[in-house]
């Protein structure tokens, strides 16, 4: 039967993971080709797409130097520069596989959002490297999703959950999260041996300085010419940051905004000057899971802005240092991850709206498309307080719902192109 | 005079209007879609021509479900936009730009529109057929009626049976259950309306709920589902003129803003 050419070798766990492996390679292939057909496409996003080809298509590890240990991450409150001082790489996890959200789907509750299945799914079925080799894994206990992944993952490997407060406004409250980061900082000392020192800390701070510095370079550049870059490029340059040692994504940043540059200098648009303007906000857009922005940017729309925690909510100040001690550093860094933060977890959260017309303003976005990954509880409560604020600006904005499978892809469609017509024959 | 064609391709009817430069609908036509869209398109429109009198049509504009394989369009556009421009011409009179409720044979829609009939906004139910022309087809046949008598059987209602099943399938065996229980089938009938009706209100954004509702779609011809939306919602309901034909028509006037 060994010649039998769907027949897998091995015992029954292995032949699943096999077939799990060949499955996701495949999905993932596909979107990456979506992505990489798109037309207007810079040169230097390749390298970012090879990361992406790296993690999903071939099924290897994170791209970084060989001896440094990687430490699981999600969501955007876990500071990367404690995990880089110690000597390990920071990789974040949260899911986007259509494969693997079906088999998590078995294991979490059905009302699950299908970010934190997909996770599962990766965890029961042991494949892609990303996953297995990390060394210890980190999860912010924020809406529930997570909560109860934090428990499930700490059944299987070495885990911290991370408390994050849910109100920020408190003394007590950021007192206590500084309080988990020593504590998160004492388990990775222990890990690779490294104490958090002063040095160490501050070292590390300049590598994501560095790489914040391109970023808020690529903003600045996109504000100035919100149509340069195709969104679904960018969220797929943003996408690899997850899985990429800093540094090297930090080099990669730098020649796509020299690209940029030099399309700004030389008139070169990628996206028509009419198209309709949006921007996308909501539940976080996680490659595979591409869906979304590609369809706006089929449908004739132009992503011109992302607030979503893959994307531009990963790229805040970088931490305001006062006072210089390993101390100082770490509430900086408690400070820096929380306080700007819009993830809908938080009980206030204003500060999204403002974000939200800021950026409205900055890309001069024509329409807002509110992503809600069924079974994200968070984000649904939010989306009324957005429409009234849109309301009152004029700006239209529509919900969209989805999930992890391609079955929604001719709803979304519809919407889609409904929405981006919305704008288009309202400026008439 | 300029002669403009808009056609809407739906899931089995393929549904036709031409308009004149005016915006006057000159002729509506309708035939099932058929295995050949694009041959069953231009029978259908060399028909409505022949009928008008015209040899032809300056513009060509698709929408519906086929639009991007009908190539005798020049062009197309989504079932949204359609639907909305077609009310400038299907809207009575005393209709004030405000909701188009549109009942379909596969899906049903609310489109929110501002003062001057742009779209603001829009809400769809097409993951499931309850609420639409299809479901009330299913019953028809259940109770062994017709589509076009269930408006009118309904009306003459005195005690509406309960129908809570949101999905087809359920609501399928309720009514079932109902006729066993020897129900009187006008009693089901006017349930049926009032559980569509309170479906699609469900629908309704809550902000919007002020503005005038006008019904388009297959579904706007059956009375009893009007009656119902108006028990429902406790104020009138405007129903389009040439319903069925709202989105060709709509097509048709976008073509003429081309061509
Ligand atoms: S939205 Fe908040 S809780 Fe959800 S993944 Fe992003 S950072 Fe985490
Ligand atoms: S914020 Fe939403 S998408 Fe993210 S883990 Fe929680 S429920 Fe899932």
């Amino acid at each position: 039967m060994s010649d039998d050419p769907v027949r897998r070798q091995g015992p029954p766990e292995e032949r699943r993971r096999q077939r799990f492996i060949s499955k996701s390679s495949a999905v993932s292939l596909k979107y990456l080709r979506r992505v990489e057909e798109l037309p207007h496409m810079p040169e230097a996003l390749t390298p970012f797409l090879h990361i992406l080809g790296h993690v999903f298509v071939e099924q290897g590890g994170a791209v970084k130097p060989e001896h440094i240990p990687t430490v699981g991450t999600y969501c955007v409150m876990v500071p990367p520069e404690l995990i880089y001082a110690a000597g390990a790489m920071p990789v974040k996890l949260c899911g986007g596989s259509y494969t693997a959200f079906n088999i998590g789907d078995d294991v979490a509750p059905r009302d699950a959002c299908p970010l934190v299945k997909a996770v599962m799914g990766f965890e029961t079925v042991g494949a892609a490297p990303v996953y297995r080799e990390c060394a210890m894994i980190a999860v912010p206990v924020t809406c529930d999703c997570k909560k109860k992944l934090a428990g499930y993952l700490g059944e299987r490997r070495p885990t911290v959950a991370l408390h994050v407060p849910s109100g920020r406004d408190r003394d007590e409250d950021m007192e206590r999260f500084v309080e988990e980061l020593y504590a998160f900082g004492a388990k990775l000392t222990e890990l690779t041996g490294a104490p958090l020192s002063y040095e160490r800390l501050s070292w590390a701070c300049g590598l994501t300085a560095a790489a914040q510095y391109e970023l808020s370079r690529f903003i600045t550049l996109r504000r100035k010419a919100p149509l340069v870059i195709k969104g679904t490029h960018y969220m797929a340059a943003m996408n690899a940051m997850s899985y990429t040692h800093i540094s090297l994504w930090t080099r990669h940043m730098r020649a796509l905004c020299d690209e940029l540059e030099q399309r700004i200098r030389n008139g070169e648009m990628a996206s028509k000057e009419n198209r309709p303007r949006i921007l996308v906000t909501g539940s976080p857009i996680v490659f595979p899971n591409f869906k979304l922005p590609l369809l706006i940017e089929e449908m004739g729309g132009a992503l011109v802005a992302d607030e979503t925690c893959m994307g531009e909510r990963g790229a805040y100040d970088p931490p305001a240092i006062v006072d210089q001690s390993t101390d100082g550093i770490l509430r900086a860094l408690a400070n820096r991850s929380t306080r700007p933060c819009t993830c809908p977890t938080f009980v206030d959260n204003k500060r999204r709206l403002y974000r939200i017309r800021q950026m409205i303003e900055d890309y001069r976005v024509e329409g807002v498309i509110y992503h809600v990954l069924r079974g994200c509880l968070v984000y649904d409560y939010e989306y009324r307080a957005m429409e009234e604020e849109l309301g009152k600006l004029g700006v239209p904005i529509i919900r969209v719902e989805s999930d992890y499978n391609e079955e929604d892809v001719e709803q979304l469609r519809i919407r889609i192109e409904a929405f981006v017509e919305l704008i288009k024959y309202g400026k008439r | 005079m300029k002669v403009y064609a808009g056609l809407d391709g739906g899931s089995t009817y393929l549904k036709a209007a031409l308009i004149d430069e005016y915006g006057r609908v000159l002729r509506t036509g309708v035939t099932s879609t058929g295995i050949d869209n694009n041959a069953s398109a231009k029978r259908l429109l060399a028909g409505l021509m022949e009928a008008c009198g015209v040899s032809r049509v300056d513009y060509t504009m698709a929408t519906g479900y086929s639009r991007k394989i009908l190539e005798v369009a020049d062009d197309d556009v989504s079932e949204i936009t359609a639907h909305a421009y077609g009310v400038r011409v299907t809207a009575p009179k005393e209709y004030r730009s405000g909701m188009i409720v549109d009942i379909g044979g596969q899906d049903s829609k609310i489109i929110y529109l501002d003062a001057n009939y742009t779209v603001k906004n829009f809400t769809m139910n097409d993951k499931c057929a309850a609420g639409t022309g299809k479901f009330m087809e299913v019953i028809a046949q259940i109770l062994e009626t017709t589509i076009d008598q269930v408006g009118p059987l309904s009306l003459e209602s005195t005690a509406p049976c309960d129908i809570n099943s949101t999905c087809v399938v359920f609501a399928q065996s309720e009514v079932i259950s109902l006729v066993a229980r020897k129900f009187d089938r006008r009693d089901i009938l006017s349930g049926m309306h009032l559980s569509m009706a309170k479906r699609i209100i469900k629908m309704m954004k809550k902000s919007e709920k002020d503005g005038d509702v006008l019904m388009t779609g297959g579904g706007a011809l059956n009375i009893g589902l009007r009656k119902a939306f108006e028990d429902e919602l406790m104020r009138d309901v405007f129903v389009a003129n040439y319903p069925q034909f709202n989105g060709a028509i709509g097509a048709a006037l976008l073509a003429s803003e081309r061509g």
